[in-house]
This record gives structure tokens, C-alpha cells and sequence, in this order.
């Protein structure tokens, strides 16, 4: 709750409101305690005071009635029957969507039927024929604001139930033989009820402007009690020649709806479990850079040179080192490979080389990426995003995700295409056709004119692939390309990169978790761990003695082919949680060789040669 | 494609028809009938009688119900006896009014709702995010109808830029940039709401779309963050920004009965509520299910584009 | 991102420059056209045939196309000569024969004369006339007693009355009794109500749906002809738009000023016009039961009500305090000698103390608005508020007009105690021959809704009503006055002051005591 309630406060707004609903609360509450003068009793000759004339604050109104006092008596009715309309109709409208959500079938359709014939009616007219049938009065406008909001409680809940119905915990309920109506009460209800509880927040304000509608139309609270609604229409004659009467209780329903507007933008975002993550926020055109030390002037090494690069999130007041001080670089025509559990900051280095780390909550701290002799950190947004897919081009992991599902896969490798050279687009077409021929898509001309959902996941890669390629790039960073495919399609592919890469000199950096998929495709691989390489060396040597416990335990997890009944060993405990980094080996605390010197000061990265490790008890010594 | 359409078309009858149903069924409930209406102060029970015999409404309910629905379906929706003229005629007339006022108002706070999320979206915090948020709540928490009188007092009255009310200039008007003159305030007071709800949707949506992977995807590619933004980001959100779309053209139609009273526009919303208040029992009938028809069209039309626009819907 | 970087001083740069361009593109306000004199009314009118219509807002465009019979002589309720030159009455009060204007013809052309006269009345009275089903006439009965319409010639018709009816004459200058081109009602039908032709100063040019009825000088007008080329009346249902479209000048002239708006029509460029009509604002006791079953309650309601506060203070000035049951405006009919109740609480509250009602719960119907009613709510407000303060406890229902009218006119019997009422006549007998008869009781069809019964009243009115000699007739109408402000069957509260704005660009201009608006003497520059 408290968590709930800092998140809340965060959001200055949402606490603007909170703070201006609250007091008006606490005025409305106390008004019978306050010393104002009766709201009913009139004086016509002194009609139309201004405001700040002596006795009457805020002025009077037509009949002389003190302004302040009607107002604040006006709120309090007009915010009770905001609050219990919206209630009536939320209790009325969430009782309808579950009953249709959780039946479905016939029982759904003719109850949503009935809610669409509603919804067609004139909203506004609906209210005023209700109002014409009951007659006037507040409990009547109640009546008929709350009637005509069921169907909008009805139709969001009844999609949520809908979803909510299928699921497992439901049919579970069902075969343990609970009724339907406790299912409905002790299953369903309180899963949808926050949802209910946050249209409700958010209606209030409508349903406040819905009544003072009424008002308007001359449907609304009997004289001479006042609320705000039939203040504002009482009022309206003398709109002209006394605004203040008009204006008192406008700007009142002004605040009220505003903060509840507020407030309960601020709830759901607060209850949204993103909102902790900083997911709800956009992530912008290029990572934030805000370097504490100069670049290191290091030369450039290779085609691409990661050297001491830092990249953090900051979430509220805490900050996840994902990548702490890495250092990479590939030659042309060389596969790196780059390998560690889910966690370790291998996706976030990847990503932070051309700039599209999340951001927020991403920041890149520390180092540089060097490209064709310039710091791509330092970089302007245009020149690094002409070299983003010409120069240097991504494949993702999971393509139904990163494709986007609304265009067609070939007008996508146009784009790629148009993005960065000025071609027709029957030319673009045909330079697409020629990569979907060259990832060997089959029928790749009807191919291109599919959408990414009509397609199977390897053929989806392939596009991935082909995008990636379609510019020749000179470096290709493919983040987990295969890990979603089965075991076929996944060899496909790697064969289908590699040819690639001897074909045209193109350095690969390769993301994986995999050592399987390590050693079937690179030259070098580094092992990151805890956002920091532990150990790099040649495939080969590293694969047949690895030298980190980390790199040995990792290898040990994975059945080799043929590799006969070897023990598979899981590495026990879980990978740091990178905002509280231990001092020393981060991996100190599974690690069966231990020693309290692991974790005491920094460790280097020391090696002769291609390899390296970062550990004081190597496996094998690799000086 | 069109199967599809046809089967909407299909499943709206029922609709349609219960909306006869309830609309008949409440203009019955409603005390006080025409007679007493068009003699005011004269209604003696005498009087009311004979009227209501000439009016045809000494027939039992459901057979006055059979007999209006049958010839409704011949096209004859009756005659208003408050205006005197029949009620096709007249409701096509009003009807074409509050079109021209509601469409202009749901263009306008479609686009700018829509821009304006997606500005606000696209610098999230910063200087226009908090200035387009703040202009919003205040369209959505001020009544249209104040919003409107206020807008009169400042435009019209004060100023003289405008004109107060009407759709046409009584004298010399009468072409298209007269009708834009009178229509910019009833157009930006009726649209001010669902312009308002429309941003603050159309931000979320356009946030919940730029954290999804294909954007990542695009930008890797080297797209142009404008086309990132109004190319690839506004159409995944267009997704559900439509079927608010559609949610709010029913609000603004509705909204229009305020607007139009207020700037004495000459359309159906006003029409409807002098009719109900008149107990001009065919003229609300015919004229709710007219506009109710409008409004299931509109809906089928709006569940088309949105089938147009995301190809993973089965249609 | 270089599409929209929205930036503080873009966004002051595109206001300014929106702000400038509407500045300087739009057309400075509309200035109306002169010789064209516009007209906010209340409201669109339901029809423009006079034997359909019902509301005073119509019959503000009626008379200014049709002319009657007889007229009610300008400034006064006193009825002269229009299409009618003169009528004789028949001794005994039953048969009235009118010889007609020579030489008038209608719009269409087709001549004014006797048959036309026949058949205007026919066509609201005989179910059998091909044209009857042209209706419904709602107000016919104003000429029920009319037995038959005869040609005695061209230009002589005769009426036969079924008994001698004294309002008779009054009621044909009554826009009821205007008269509609025979030839236009066949040919138009059920639709001759939009497409009207009557012998008045203006000919019909158009009408706009809600947006404006259009009328032009007529060139061949047999009388005077009319001071402008054409009239516009545009319905304009909202007070406030109104008063906005009056001070803006989108309009020439505006009725009904609501009472709180006139303090802005107080400069040079405006006129403000006042005339008092045929008008009783009053509230309906239940005489029946409840406290007001007793007379001295019922007088201690009167003595109670601040009405000199209500005509001044929520009228603005707009109405004077009524005295009782006929307005000042029938002149002769008015009993100067009455005073109206003084408002005076302590005698109010010893009154109640006599009848022992004190703290007597009373349930008051109040409307929000109808013909006649002023500011309903608002008064019905002042005087809850009154009432409660000698120790009443009243608690308003509010109902929308037609709903009220029906809970009203069947009686307040079982349901309320008191209730709103206005009426605006064209002769002294209709209100209390309607009203305060015993035999107008609701259950013998008439609007006595409080059930007050008094057999001298009942007795007065009938005698009244058939005699045909005004000095008569005010004498016992008189009498009526003062027996029912004794026995206070209403509380009388106002007599409406009907009111006009103009604008300085019209001259000539008078309203009405009988509530119609005559334009045809107007100028507009």
C-alpha cells in the first residue's frame, strides 16, 4: 500500500489531484460544521452581490442566496451522486458483463445485443426520456445517468471476464465442482474487480458532468435544494449580467472533474505493474548517453571496437549495472560469439551499440563503441541512425514480435532498403526478392506479400535475416536469432549465416546462450557474466578448457551429441541481481571454488594471447 | 470482405428492432401525451380526448405499434403533428445539419486528439506532453454547453469575430465559407470533449506501441524517427485508438444536443428533445431509430476499417 | 523528430498567427441589412396555419400574414373593424352578420368574401368539410357556440350562435379567427401550414427548418402598406443565445427578455419596450382539502407571499403585483377599487394560528417553464421560501410543462396543495369561466383544478357571459373581483408586463397589450 501510494505521489500531477479532491472532500464533509449562512433562505433585494462583498464571500445568487454556502452544500450532493451513480452503474453494468462473459454462448449474445441497443440509443436521450417518465428530481437524474453508463460498465467488464472465464484457475474451480455463482463471486470477481474500482474512479468525474447536463436540460434537483448542476442552470439567465453565478459553480465542477481526472489516471498507471519497470515510459529515438569519465582513447581494433562500455538502468532511485566496463571487438569476416545465462547483460551490450537500449530507463555511463574511427556514444541521432541497418544491422530473437504485425513482410525489406538509399520501389522490390531468394524462402515472390502472422516462425527468422542483410552491412549483431526454433530449422539457419558471412566478409557478433550454437558458428567467444566478460578465448580452446568455473559450469550443462550419459548439472542459485553487485567476483557466492579473496577488490581480466579470464582460481592457467 | 459486411448488416436488424421496441415502449411511459401538449393551458380531459382521436391514438398500444412499425417499413415514418410536416422530412433536414456539425467535430477531435496524443506520446514528459495534457483536461472537465456560452460571451459578443448562433447568415450567406464561419465555435465546443479523450487515449496507446519490439526493429533498420513515429508507432496504435473511434462519434452525437441548443443549430439533437418535451410521440420514434440506425452503420463501418487496417483480424 | 518539435515558442508562434489570421480574414460582425428587420423569437413555430396553432411565439408571425374579421384596435383589448367593415348582433345575442372589406384579396389572388369567410369556419367546426382533416384545430372550441356559417351575399356572412355568447367578438380578432385562403388549403393540403396565404401586410417568402421564417412586403396590401421590405423571424430557443445574438446585432429585435438580461440593454444603442397585458400569474390552492380547504389558510398564503419582492427583485421589474383574478388590462372589466393582499407575515402567521396550521406540510407543483409562466422556478423558490418562514413547510415538485399540465389539469386532489398557473386571455370572461366555476371543476372539464365553488361567483359569471352590453358585463365581472379575492381561491401574484428589445435601427415599433406583435407600421434603417 505504501508502495502503491509513493508510486502514486511520484506523479506530480496525480498528487495535484489527489490533493484538490481531497480537500474539496474534506470541505464537503465538514459543511454542516461550517459557520455559513443557511443556503436556502432568500433575500432578493440584495440579488447578484459580487463576489467578496462583505457576508457573502463568493456573492449571491439570483434569489440572494449566499453563494459559498449553496456551493459547498451543492458539492456535497453533487459529489454523493456522482459517487452513486457511478456505483449503481458499475455494480449494475459489471454484473451484467460478468453474467455474459462467464456463460458466453446465448446467454452472452442476447444480454450484448441488448447492451448494443443501448449503446445505439442516444445517450442524452435515453436520460431525458427516463427523466420524463420518473418525473424530476435528483434520485431520478441519478437513475437515468447511472442507466445510460450500464452498458459501458457492461461491455469492458464482460471483455475482461470473457478472458478471465478460459483460464485455468476457472476451469479448475469448475472441475472441483464449485457452483457457478461461487465461481463467479470467489474466482472471477475479485480479478475483475480493480478493474472495476478504476472505470469507476474515472467515471465519477463524467457522471458529475453527465447530471449538471441534465440540469441544463431542466432535469435535475428539486428547489430550493442546490447542487452544482442546477446551480449552473439556475444560473445560466443571468449568465450575461452576472457571471460570477455561472462561473462559482462552473470552475467547482471544473476542479472537481479535473482531479478526479488526474487521480484516477494516476491509479491506473500505479497499479500497472509497468509503471515500476519504467516501461510505461517511451523509450526514445537513441540510448541516453551521459558519460561520468572521458571515452577511453583507445584505437579502434577490428571492424567494430566495444572498449570499457557501461550501460545502466535507473529506476526510480535504484540503478541496475547491466553492463559493467565490456570490451569486444570483431574482425571482418569473424564470428563472435557471445554467451551467458538470461541476465547477464549480453542483449543490453548488443543493444547498446547502436543506441537502441531502451531509454529510459537506459543510460550508457561509460566507455565507447568505435566504427570506422568515430565514437558511435558520441554520435548525433542522424548520422548513427545512416549507419543503423546500412552499417550495421540487427536480427532478433522471436520475429512475430519484432516484425511489425500491421505490414507486409516484403513492404518491410523495401523500407530497410529505402531508409538509406534513394531506389524506386520496384527496384527496392526486387533487391528484397533477391535476399528472401538468398535466405532460400520458398515462393519468396507470394512471400512478400505476406504479413509476418501468415508465416511459420523459421520462415518469419529468415525475414529477420534478410532485413538484416538487405544493405550489406558490414557488421551484423544477432541477438538469440535461433533460440525459438526447433532444432532443423535452427541448424538451417546457423549453416545459412555462416554461408552468408564467408560469402560477403561480414563480421558477426552472435548472441546465444547456446554452446551448441557457439561452436557449430564462431571463430571467438566471450562469457559474460553479471554484465562483465569473464573469459574469451578461440572457440575451440575455450570449449575444450575452459578456464572460469563459471565458462566450465556452463558447458557442463549442455548434452553433447553422442556425449553418452554425462552428468548434467544444473549451476546452483540464481545469477545476481545486477543493482547490488557484489565487491569482487560476481560469481563468487555459486561458485564451488570460492575463496574469501574472490570476493575482496577487482578482479582483471588477465590472458596471454587470444584468451583471457577473469578469476583468481582458474580452471586452467591461461598465461 | 463483403460477406462479412453483409453479415453485420444482418445481425443489426434485431438490433434495430429492439430499439423500436424500447423507444416505443418509454415514449409510452412517459406522462403527458400530445394533446395536452399542442392545448397547453386549454387541455380540458374534453378536449384532450377528441384530440387524441384525431390524432390516432385511442388504438391500443400494440396495435398503434404494428401499424407505426409497418409503415415505417414502407418508408412512411408518419407526420409530426408539432411541426406539422412529415417526420422523413423533417428528420433528413435536421439530420443533415447535425451531420455536417457532428462530422466536423469527430474529424477534428479525431485528428487533433490523435495528433495530439501522439505528440504528447512522442515526448513524453516533456514541455508539449505536459501542455497538451494539461489543455486536454481542461476539454474534458468544463461542460460543453459552459463551454460554448463562454465561447459566445468572448467570440461573438465581445469580440464580434464570430457569429452567436445559427448555421447560416440570415441575409447574403448561405455558401460554404458562411457555413464555416458559423460552424468554427459549435465545431470546437461539441468536438473539446472527445478531442480530450481521444489524446489521452491515443497517448497510452501510442506509449503501450513504442515499447513493443517492432518499433526497436525499425529504428535498428535505420527509419527516420518521424516515420518511426507517424508511419510505424501511430498505425499499430490506430489499432485500438478505432474502436474509441467509434465510441466517442456516438458521444459527440450526443454531446451535439447541448451544442446545439446552445448555438441554436438547426439539427436533430435539438429536434429530438423539443419533440420528447412536445410529446411528438412519431417524430422521437422515427428520429431515434434513424439516428440509431446511423449509429450501428457507423459502428459496422468502424469494425471494416479496423479489419482494413489490422490483417489479423478475421473478417 | 523533426515533424513536430512543439516547443514553447512554436506553440506561441502558431497562436499568435492563428489569432491574427482569424483577425484579420473573418468578416467584422453581421451588420443586418436595412429595410430588413430580423426577429429572435422563442421558437420555431409549429405551423403557420392560424386554426392549427396554439402559441402566442406563432401567432407573432400569424398576424403580420393574416388578418381577421375584426382586430383588436391598436394599444388596447377593444375589437374594430379588418376585413370586416361592420356587424349587427341580433337582439337576442345569437346571431351576428358581418359585411366584408370590398376589394381584398388574398396572396394567391383569389378574391376575400363571404364563401371564404364560411369556409374557414367550417373547416374547423364541420367534421364533414372535405378540409376538416386538414387539422387538428386545438383552439376551435373557441367558436363552439358557433351553430352555423351562412353567404348572405358576397359580401355578408352570418353566424348563428347556439346561445348568446358575449366573448364572441373578441375571440374572432383572436389569431383563431384569422382568415386562410380557401384555394391555398386545397391545394396545399395538410401542408398549407408551411406554405401559408392570408390578405395581410406581408405575403409569406419562406421558411427555414429552425432556422428562419421569412416574410416580405406585401405590394398590393389594401391598407397602409408595410414600413420594411421584409421580415425575418429565426427561433433562437436559448434566453442566453438570444440575448447574445441581440447585443452582437444578429438581431433587430428580441420578445421576451429574460428579466435579469435587461440591466444590458440599458445603453443608447438599444430600446427597451414595456406594455402590460391580459395576464394573471397565480397559484391554484386546493380548496378541497388540506389546510387550504380552509379560507383563512388560504389568506394566509396571500399575506405571506413578498409578491412586491417578486415583480421587483426576480422579475426585475417586469410585472406588477396582481390584485385578482382579472388583469388591470381588461380595463373596463378591472375593478380599480381592489387592493392587492399587503405582504404582511404576522398577520399571515396569526392566521394560521386561528386555523391551527401552524407547520401544515404542503406540497407545491412548480414548472420550469411554459406559456405565461415567467421564471417559474425562481418564483416558486421565493415564495417556498416565504411560505416557510410563517411556518409552512412546503416542498416543491418541479415538472416540465406538458408533464405539470397533465398533473394540474385533471386537479390537484390527493396529489399537491398548491401549484403554479398563468393565463393570458383575450377577454375577461375565459379565466374565470374556465377556472372558478363550480361546473369548471376538473371532472366536468373545465381547469378549476383547486375546486374552489362559490354559487354567487358561479352565477355572476354565467349572467356575464350572455349579456351583451359591456357596461353589464363589467359590472358583474367587477363584483366576481372582489367576492374571489375575499374567499382567495389563488394566491395572485403578477401581472406580466410584456417586454421587447430593439435595436436603435428600428423606429416605430409598440407592442401589444394582446400579446401579438404587429410589424407592418414598423421601420427598420
Amino acid at each position: 500500500m505504501t508502495a502503491f501510494l509513493k508510486l502514486l505521489f511520484r506523479n506530480r500531477l496525480a498528487a495535484m489531484g489527489a490533493v484538490v479532491i481531497a480537500s474539496i472532500l474534506v470541505l464537503a464533509i465538514l459543511t454542516p460544521l461550517l459557520p455559513l449562512p443557511e443556503p436556502n433562505v432568500t433575500n432578493t433585494a440584495d440579488r447578484f452581490q459580487r463576489p467578496f462583498t462583505e457576508g457573502h464571500l463568493l456573492g449571491t445568487d439570483h434569489l440572494g442566496r449566499d453563494l459559498l454556502s449553496r456551493l459547498l452544500w451543492g458539492t456535497r450532493l453533487s459529489l454523493a451522486v456522482g459517487i452513486a451513480a457511478a456505483f449503481v452503474a458499475a455494480t449494475i453494468g459489471s454484473a451484467i458483463g460478468i453474467i455474459a462473459g462467464y456463460y458466453g454462448g446465448r446467454t452472452d449474445n442476447l444480454i450484448m445485443r441488448g447492451v448494443d441497443m443501448l449503446m445505439a440509443f442516444p445517450y442524452i436521450l435515453l436520460a431525458l426520456a427516463i427523466v420524463a417518465a420518473l418525473g424530476p428530481g435528483l434520485l431520478n437524474a441519478l437513475i437515468a445517468v447511472a442507466a445510460v453508463n450500464i452498458p459501458f460498465f457492461a461491455r469492458n467488464i464482460r471483455g475482461i471476464t470473457v478472458s478471465l472465464a478460459g483460464r485455468e484457475f476457472v476451469d479448475a474451480a469448475r472441475l472441483a465442482g464449485k457452483g457457478h455463482a461461487s465461481i463467479i463471486l470467489t474466482e472471477v470477481l475479485p480479478n475483475v474487480l480493480p478493474v472495476i474500482v478504476i472505470a469507476m474512479s474515472t467515471t465519477v468525474g463524467w457522471m458529475i458532468l453527465e447530471t449538471a447536463g441534465l440540469s441544463f436540460l431542466g432535469l435535475g434537483s428539486q428547489p430550493p435544494q442546490a447542487d452544482l448542476g442546477s446551480m449552473l442552470g439556475e444560473a445560466r439567465a443571468a449568465l450575461i449580467t452576472a457571471p460570477h453565478t455561472s462561473v462559482v459553480p462552473g470552475i467547482m465542477i471544473f476542479l472537481i472533474v479535473m482531479s478526479v481526472n488526474l487521480l484516477g489516471d494516476g491509479v491506473r498507471d500505479a497499479l500497472d505493474p509497468r509503471l515500476k519497470s519504467g516501461a510505461l515510459s517511451r523509450p526514445r529515438a537513441i540510448t541516453q548517453v551521459d558519460r561520468t569519465s572521458p571515452a577511453p582513447a583507445t584505437p579502434q581494433k577490428g571492424v567494430l571496437d566495444l572498449q570499457e562500455l557501461e550501460t545502466q538502468f535507473h529506476v526510480g532511485p535504484r540503478v541496475y549495472r547491466a553492463v559493467g566496463g565490456v570490451s569486444l571487438h570483431v574482425e571482418p569476416g569473424e564470428c563472435l560469439g557471445v554467451i551467458g545465462e538470461s541476465g547477464s547483460g549480453k542483449s543490453v551490450t548488443a543493444l547498446s551499440v547502436m543506441g537502441l537500449v531502451a531509454s529510459p530507463p537506459g543510460v550508457i555511463t561509460g566507455g565507447a563503441v568505435k566504427f570506422g574511427g568515430e565514437d558511435l556514444l558520441g554520435a548525433s541521432y542522424e548520422s548513427l541512425r545512416r549507419k543503423r541497418g546500412d552499417k550495421v544491422a540487427y536480427i532478433f530473437q522471436d520475429p512475430l514480435a519484432t516484425l511489425h504485425p500491421l505490414y507486409k513482410v516484403g513492404d518491410q525489406m523495401i523500407e530497410a532498403i529505402q531508409s538509406h538509399h534513394k531506389v524506386s520501389k520496384s527496384k527496392a522490390r526486387a533487391r528484397a526478392l533477391e535476399l528472401f531468394e538468398a535466405v532460400r524462402i520458398p515462393n519468396p515472390t507470394s512471400r512478400l506479400d505476406n504479413y509476418p502472422h501468415e508465416m511459420s516462425g523459421g520462415m518469419r527468422q529468415r525475414v529477420g535475416i534478410a532485413m538484416a542483410m538487405v544493405n550489406d552491412p558490414e557488421v551484423i549483431i544477432a541477438d538469440e536469432p535461433t533460440t525459438a526454433l526447433d532444432v532443423t530449422v535452427q541448424a538451417q539457419i546457423l549453416a545459412l549465416l555462416d554461408d552468408l558471412r564467408r560469402e560477403r566478409g561480414l563480421a558477426i557478433v552472435f548472441i546465444t546462450h547456446d554452446f551448441g550454437v557457439v561452436a557449430q558458428l564462431c571463430d571467438r567467444i566471450a562469457v559474460m557474466y553479471a554484465g562483465r566478460i569473464v573469459e574469451e578465448g578461440p572457440t575451440a580452446a575455450v570449449l575444450d578448457a575452459p578456464a572460469h568455473p563459471y565458462t566450465a559450469r556452463l558447458i557442463a550443462c549442455v548434452p553433447e551429441l553422442g556425449g553418452g550419459r554425462r552428468r548434467l548439472e544444473a549451476i546452483p542459485g540464481l545469477p545476481p541481481v545486477v543493482d547490488n553487485l557484489p565487491e569482487g567476483c560476481a560469481f563468487a557466492p555459486r561458485c564451488a571454488k570460492a575463496t574469501p579473496d574472490c570476493q575482496r577488490g577487482e578482479i582483471a581480466l588477465e590472458g596471454a594471447g587470444a584468451r583471457a579470464v577473469r578469476c583468481i582460481h582458474p580452471e586452467e592457467a591461461v598465461a | 470482405m463483403g460477406a462479412y459486411i453483409v453479415k453485420r448488416l444482418i445481425s443489426a436488424i434485431p438490433v434495430l428492432f429492439g430499439i423500436t421496441v424500447i423507444v416505443f415502449l418509454i415514449m409510452a411511459m412517459i406522462p403527458g401525451d400530445p394533446a395536452t401538449a399542442i392545448l397547453g393551458s386549454y387541455a380540458t380531459p374534453e378536449n384532450v380526448e377528441k384530440l387524441n382521436r384525431d390524432l390516432g391514438l385511442d388504438k391500443p398500444m400494440v396495435q398503434r405499434y404494428f401499424i407505426w412499425l409497418g409503415n415505417m417499413l414502407t418508408g412512411d415514418f408518419g407526420r409530426s403533428f408539432s411541426l406539422n410536416r412529415p417526420v422523413l422530412d423533417e428528420i433528413l433536414e435536421r439530420f443533415s445539419a447535425t451531420l455536417i456539425l457532428a462530422g466536423v467535430s469527430f474529424v477534428l477531435c479525431s485528428l487533433l486528439g490523435i495528433l495530439a496524443g501522439v505528440v504528447s506520446a512522442a515526448r513524453q514528459y516533456g514541455f508539449a506532453d505536459k501542455a497538451i495534457t494539461f489543455t486536454v483536461l481542461i476539454g474534458i472537465s468544463v461542460p460543453s454547453f459552459f463551454l460554448g456560452m463562454m465561447m459566445i460571451l468572448l467570440f461573438a459578443v465581445k469580440l464580434r469575430w464570430l457569429p452567436v448562433s445559427g448555421m447560416y447568415a440570415i441575409y447574403g450567406g448561405g455558401d460554404l465559407p458562411d457555413l464555416i464561419y458559423h460552424l468554427i465555435m459549435p465545431a470546437l465546443a461539441l468536438a473539446a470533449v472527445a478531442t480530450g479523450v481521444v489524446a489521452r487515449l491515443s497517448r497510452s496507446a501510442m506509449l503501450e506501441v513504442l515499447r513493443q519490439d517492432y518499433i526497436r526493429t525499425a529504428r535498428a533498420k535505420g527509419v527516420p524517427e518521424g516515420r518511426v513515429i507517424y508511419g510505424h508507432a501511430l498505425r499499430a496504435a490506430m489499432v485500438s485508438i478505432i474502436p474509441v473511434l467509434g465510441i466517442q462519434a456516438g458521444f459527440v452525437l450526443s454531446g451535439a444536443v447541448y451544442i446545439e441548443m446552445v448555438f441554436q443549430w438547426p439539427g436533430i439533437g435539438r429536434m429530438l428533445v423539443d419533440a420528447i418535451l412536445k410529446r411528438d410521440i412519431l417524430l422521437v420514434q422515427g428520429g431515434v431509430v434513424f439516428v440509431a440506425g446511423c449509429y450501428v452503420l457507423f459502428n459496422i463501418a468502424v469494425d471494416v476499417a479496423q479489419g482494413l487496417l489490422d490483417p489479423r483480424i478475421k473478417t | 523528430m523533426s515533424l513536430f518539435r512543439l516547443t514553447r515558442r512554436t506553440v506561441m508562434a502558431a497562436a499568435t498567427s492563428f489569432l491574427a489570421l482569424g483577425a484579420a480574414t473573418l468578416p467584422a460582425s453581421a451588420q443586418t441589412p436595412p429595410g430588413v428587420l430580423i426577429v429572435g423569437q422563442i421558437a420555431e413555430p409549429k405551423s403557420l396555419d392560424p386554426a392549427a396553432v396554439t402559441a402566442v411565439n406563432d401567432f407573432r408571425i400569424l398576424v403580420n400574414l393574416y388578418e381577421g374579421l375584426v382586430r383588436y384596435k391598436p394599444g388596447t383589448l377593444e375589437v374594430e373593424p379588418q376585413l370586416a367593415t361592420g356587424w349587427e348582433i341580433s337582439e337576442d345575442g345569437t346571431e351576428y352578420t358581418f359585411t366584408l372589406r370590398e376589394g381584398v384579396t388574398f396572396h394567391d389572388g383569389t378574391p376575400f368574401n363571404a364563401e371564404a369567410v364560411k369556409f374557414n369556419f367550417d373547416r374547423m367546426l364541420d367534421e364533414s368539410h372535405p378540409f376538416h382533416d386538414t387539422g387538428p384545430f386545438p383552439l376551435a372550441f373557441f367558436f363552439s357556440s358557433v351553430e352555423k356559417t351562412e353567404v348572405v351575399d358576397d359580401m355578408t356572412v352570418k353566424f348563428t350562435l347556439s346561445a348568446p355568447y358575449a366573448p364572441f367578438l373578441s375571440n374572432l380578432a383572436y389569431p383563431t379567427g384569422l382568415m386562410v385562403s380557401p384555394a391555398a388549403v386545397e391545394a396545399g393540403g395538410a401542408d398549407f401550414g408551411r406554405s401559408p396565404v392570408g390578405t395581410g401586410p406581408f405575403t409569406f417568402a419562406e421558411w427555414r427548418s429552425n432556422e428562419a421564417v421569412v416574410i416580405e412586403k406585401n405590394a398590393d396590401y389594401w391598407g397602409e402598406p408595410a414600413g420594411t421590405e421584409a421580415v425575418v423571424f429565426r427561433p433562437i430557443t436559448d434566453a442566453n443565445t438570444r440575448v447574445a445574438e441581440m447585443l452582437a446585432g444578429g438581431i433587430d429585435m428580441m420578445v421576451e427578455v429574460p428579466p435579469t438580461a435587461l440591466g444590458q440593454f440599458q445603453g443608447e444603442s438599444f430600446n427597451v419596450v414595456e406594455q402590460a397585458g391580459p395576464h394573471v400569474w397565480f397559484l391554484i390552492l386546493n380548496a378541497k382539502e388540506g389546510p387550504f380547504a380552509d379560507k383563512a389558510v388560504r389568506q394566509a398564503a396571500n399575506y405571506a407571499i413578498n409578491k412586491e419582492a417578486i415583480v421587483n427583485d426576480v422579475l426585475e421589474g417586469t410585472a406588477e403585483v396582481a390584485a385578482g383574478p382579472t388583469p388591470p388590462a381588461f380595463a373596463w372589466a378591472y375593478n380599480e377599487d381592489l387592493d392587492p393582499y399587503p405582504y404582511d407575515p404576522e398577520k399571515a402567521k396569526d392566521l394560521l394560528a386561528q386555523a391551527g396550521a401552524e407547520g401544515a406540510e404542503l406540497t407545491f407543483f412548480v414548472t420550469e417553464g411554459g406559456s405565461g409562466m415567467l421564471d417559474p422556478i425562481p418564483m416558486g423558490t421565493a415564495i417556498q421560501a416565504d411560505l416557510n418562514a410563517v411556518g409552512f413547510d412546503v416542498s416543491i415538485e418541479t415538472y416540465e410543462w406538458n408533464t405539470f399540465l397533465g398533473e394540474v389539469n385533471p386537479g390537484l386532489e390527493g396529489k399537491a396543495d398548491m401549484a403554479e398557473m398563468a393565463w393570458m386571455t383575450n377577454d375577461p370572461d375565459t379565466l374565470p369561466y374556465l377556472a372558478l366555476r363550480t361546473d369548471a371543476w376538473p371532472d366536468k372539464g373545465g381547469f378549476n383544478s383547486g375546486y374552489y365553488s362559490n354559487p354567487e361567483v358561479d352565477a355572476l359569471l354565467e349572467e356575464a357571459r350572455t349579456a351583451t352590453d359591456q357596461e353589464t358585463r363589467a359590472e358583474l365581472y367587477k363584483q366576481m373581483q372582489e367576492i374571489v379575492q375575499e374567499d382567495a381561491p389563488w394566491v395572485f401574484v403578477a401581472n406580466w408586463k410584456q417586454n421587447a428589445v430593439t435595436s436603435d435601427r428600428v423606429e416605430g415599433f409598440e407592442l401589444e397589450p394582446s400579446f401579438l406583435l404587429q410589424l407592418s407600421s414598423v421601420v427598420k434603417n
